[in-house]
């Protein structure tokens, strides 16, 4: 399967959560609700209801959304780069990613479940996971690119057939000048 | 000190809009021909384009909505900026190289002519210009509106101008803006972004460290305030829930890399092998601007709601209210020159493409050349498209919030598809390419136009974006591939 199709079948997926979500009974404040004092500010109410016609649909979503992202990554590297070292590289990313999202989410559904969180670094733990995992797992990825810039986003050789490349369009335009 | 809060404000301030105008100045000297004026001749070094590509993205909304957003919604927000290493990542991963390649055998000055390289067609270089310029008026208009209330408000808490208006406040704004974008093009775009990009992050650095001294037991008391009072304000999803949380981090996640004033400022840079430390610099620059959206957004919510604090009229005051009140008179003089910057090197970024869509892209497309003498058309472009969107920010009512939504989610939705997967995959069709972006506007245009409210909060970018990258696939895969170009089909194996 190549990866175009992988891109297509993941999208395709995404759209199917997304019309069972939409086309499910709304509960009240699904979206938030105005505070009763406060004008300007929402509240989220009770999580758990919120989620209740819905279920895990977000949590699907997400592990979809970041399957997507690494396959669109991985598109970006040229097809005669990607060797087996690359793949596992990928492999370890989006697993990771992955890993944070499950620790992210779970959390949360913790949290829904007892109405009790443990609070770290001055926010909520699943909070946590958002600011530095959802962040990190990406940035793993941005790290990469700078470590492995010169084997598989820019090696020599492709470099040095670019400018051949360039060199060749000029003369061509030199010459197309010339003849007209 | 305090007493003299408001002087240091407008004093730094003051020297901020100097600084870019002595660029503007500058940079006059060394634009010399329209490639200057649009893409600086392809010889920016790493650093400056690192520091244009994060401040182009912040915008004024990273230091007033986001702050106003958290403070109302809690954290739903934040999954457009937790996002933000993931979308450079897709940017540099997918489309700097090859966009940079093309710009140079092509002599590409603008993303349309990109499109065309890619493509060959015209109708898929009108509608990329046509979608840039819709864009451009919506995200000028509400970039130049942020600017006159910002200064209204400095300027009224002095004496001297305790009454001045809204018009001469966006005027003054606008022709410092208008100044350096006409005399230096990108050149002084960049070049002010590099400072802009600097004060943005000591701004966001500064700020956080005041925001965790507001209470005593710093972002830990204020979380357990929050979740006194609601709890799912401070968890991962916020009051909107995980579907609109979601929803955004999809959109702005993967939708950055269709952001021309982003994507344009990726065939700047001097040599191909500077990406590899633009993009760590670039992730750097914003994750540490982006705390100032966190942090105040959160201290002023929980001030609010533990009874410490006034409720404030109007969320996008949570940053300015912050500022006035909790900030060092220094810290707020560097802050609100931060959110100038913050304003001023998104909207530099969209009157440059904006002119390029105007006298080069859409006359390109439509009679085959561009116009002649196009540096002094430019000039005069950059100056009418101001005045258009400050014109439109100030008088049109309506049209300003229907334009302001052709912003990130209508480029992301037809520019993502037709680019970010166009220059990956080689059986990408320029039919599939009209239909992504002729979809996209539609959708766009009809959630906003009849005011859809969409179940769960989910974003119409979202929906939009999603579809049109589906159509654009399927239509590319049912077509019989066509051969491309020698140039660009050799381009797409590099």
């Amino acid at each position: 399967m190549k990866p175009i199709h992988l891109v297509f079948a993941l999208l395709l997926v995404i759209a199917g959560i997304t019309v069972f979500v939409l086309t499910s009974e709304m509960p009240p404040g699904a979206s938030g609700a105005p505070h009763p004092e406060i004008a300007g500010l929402s509240l989220g109410g009770d999580g758990a209801d919120r989620l209740d016609t819905i279920g895990k649909a977000p949590y699907y979503f997400q592990i979809t959304v970041i399957l997507l992202a690494g396959t669109l990554l991985y598109m970006g590297i040229p097809a005669h780069r990607r060797d087996r070292l690359l793949r596992i590289c990928f492999g370890i990313g989006i697993a990771f990613a992955l890993f944070v999202w499950v620790m992210l989410y779970t959390g949360y559904e913790a949290y829904l479940a007892t109405g009790k969180t443990v609070v770290m670094f001055g926010f909520p733990v699943p909070t946590n996971w958002m600011f530095w995992g959802i962040w990190g797992s990406f940035a793993a990825f941005d790290v990469f690119y700078a470590v492995a810039f010169r084997r598989y986003f820019l090696h020599p050789d492709d470099e040095a057939a670019f400018h051949d490349l360039a060199r060749e369009m000029e003369t061509d335009q030199i010459e197309n000048r010339e003849a007209n | 000190m305090e007493e003299f809060r408001q002087p240091i404000i407008l004093g730094f301030v003051a020297l901020y809009m100097g600084i870019c105008i002595w660029v503007g100045i500058w940079a006059m000297r060394r634009t010399k021909s329209a490639g200057d004026f649009f893409v600086a001749g392809r010889g920016l070094g790493p650093m400056v384009v690192s520091l244009a590509v994060f401040s182009s993205t912040l915008s004024g909304f990273g230091f007033v909505g986001g702050p106003g957003l958290v403070y109302a919604t809690g954290l739903s927000s934040i999954w457009m900026a937790v996002c933000s290493a993931l979308g450079f990542a897709t940017g540099y991963y997918l489309i700097a190289k090859r966009i940079r390649m093309i710009a140079e055998v092509r002599n590409s000055m603008s993303l349309p002519d990109i499109v065309f390289a890619r493509y060959g067609s015209e109708a898929a270089r009108l509608l990329t210009a046509g979608t840039i310029l819709l864009g451009v008026l919506g995200y000028l208009a509400t970039q130049i509106l942020a600017m006159g209330l910002v200064l209204q408000s400095i300027l009224q808490g002095t004496d001297m101008f305790s009454d001045i208006s809204l018009v001469a406040s966006v005027v003054i704004s606008s022709t410092v803006l208008i100044f350096y974008c006409v005399t230096g093009g990108i050149v002084a775009s960049v070049y002010t972004d590099l400072v802009q990009g600097i004060v943005m992050i000591i701004a966001g650095a500064l700020v956080v460290i005041t925001a965790a001294h507001v209470f005593e037991g710093g972002f830990a008391e204020a979380t357990g305030i929050l979740l006194a009072n609601d709890g799912e304000d401070i968890m991962p999803f916020g009051t909107l829930g995980a579907m609109a949380s979601l929803s955004w981090y999809f959109l702005f996640g993967l939708g950055l890399a269709g952001q021309p004033h982003v994507a344009t400022k990726m065939m700047m840079n001097r040599n191909l092998s500077d990406n590899k430390i633009i993009l760590p610099m670039t992730v750097f620059g914003y994750v540490v601007a982006a705390m100032l959206w966190i942090s105040v957004g959160v201290i002023m919510r929980a001030l609010v709601l533990g009874d410490v604090g006034l409720p404030l009229g109007n969320a996008d005051q949570a940053a300015p209210e912050f500022l006035s009140t909790y900030a060092h008179p220094i810290l707020a003089g560097i802050v609100f020159a931060g959110l100038f910057a913050a304003i001023m090197s998104t909207a530099d970024g969209f009157l440059n493409i904006g002119a390029a869509a105007v006298i080069h892209d859409i006359p390109k497309a439509i009679r085959g050349r561009s116009l002649d003498n196009e540096l002094f058309w430019a000039r005069s472009a950059t100056i009418i498209l101001s005045v258009i969107a400050a014109s439109i920010a100030l008088y049109s009512g309506q049209l300003v919030a229907l334009l302001g939504a052709f912003g990130w989610g209508t480029f992301a939705a037809a520019l993502v598809p037709v680019v970010l997967i166009g220059l990956n995959w080689k059986q990408a069709s320029a039919r599939a390419a009209v239909a992504a972006i002729t979809l996209s506007l539609a959708i766009n245009f009809a959630i906003q136009l009849w005011s859809i409210k969409i179940p769960y909060g989910i974003s119409g970018g979202f929906l939009a974006m999603l579809s049109s990258m589906i159509v654009f696939i399927a239509i590319s895969l049912v077509e019989k591939p066509k051969p491309l170009p020698k140039d660009i089909d050799r381009i797409l194996e590099l």
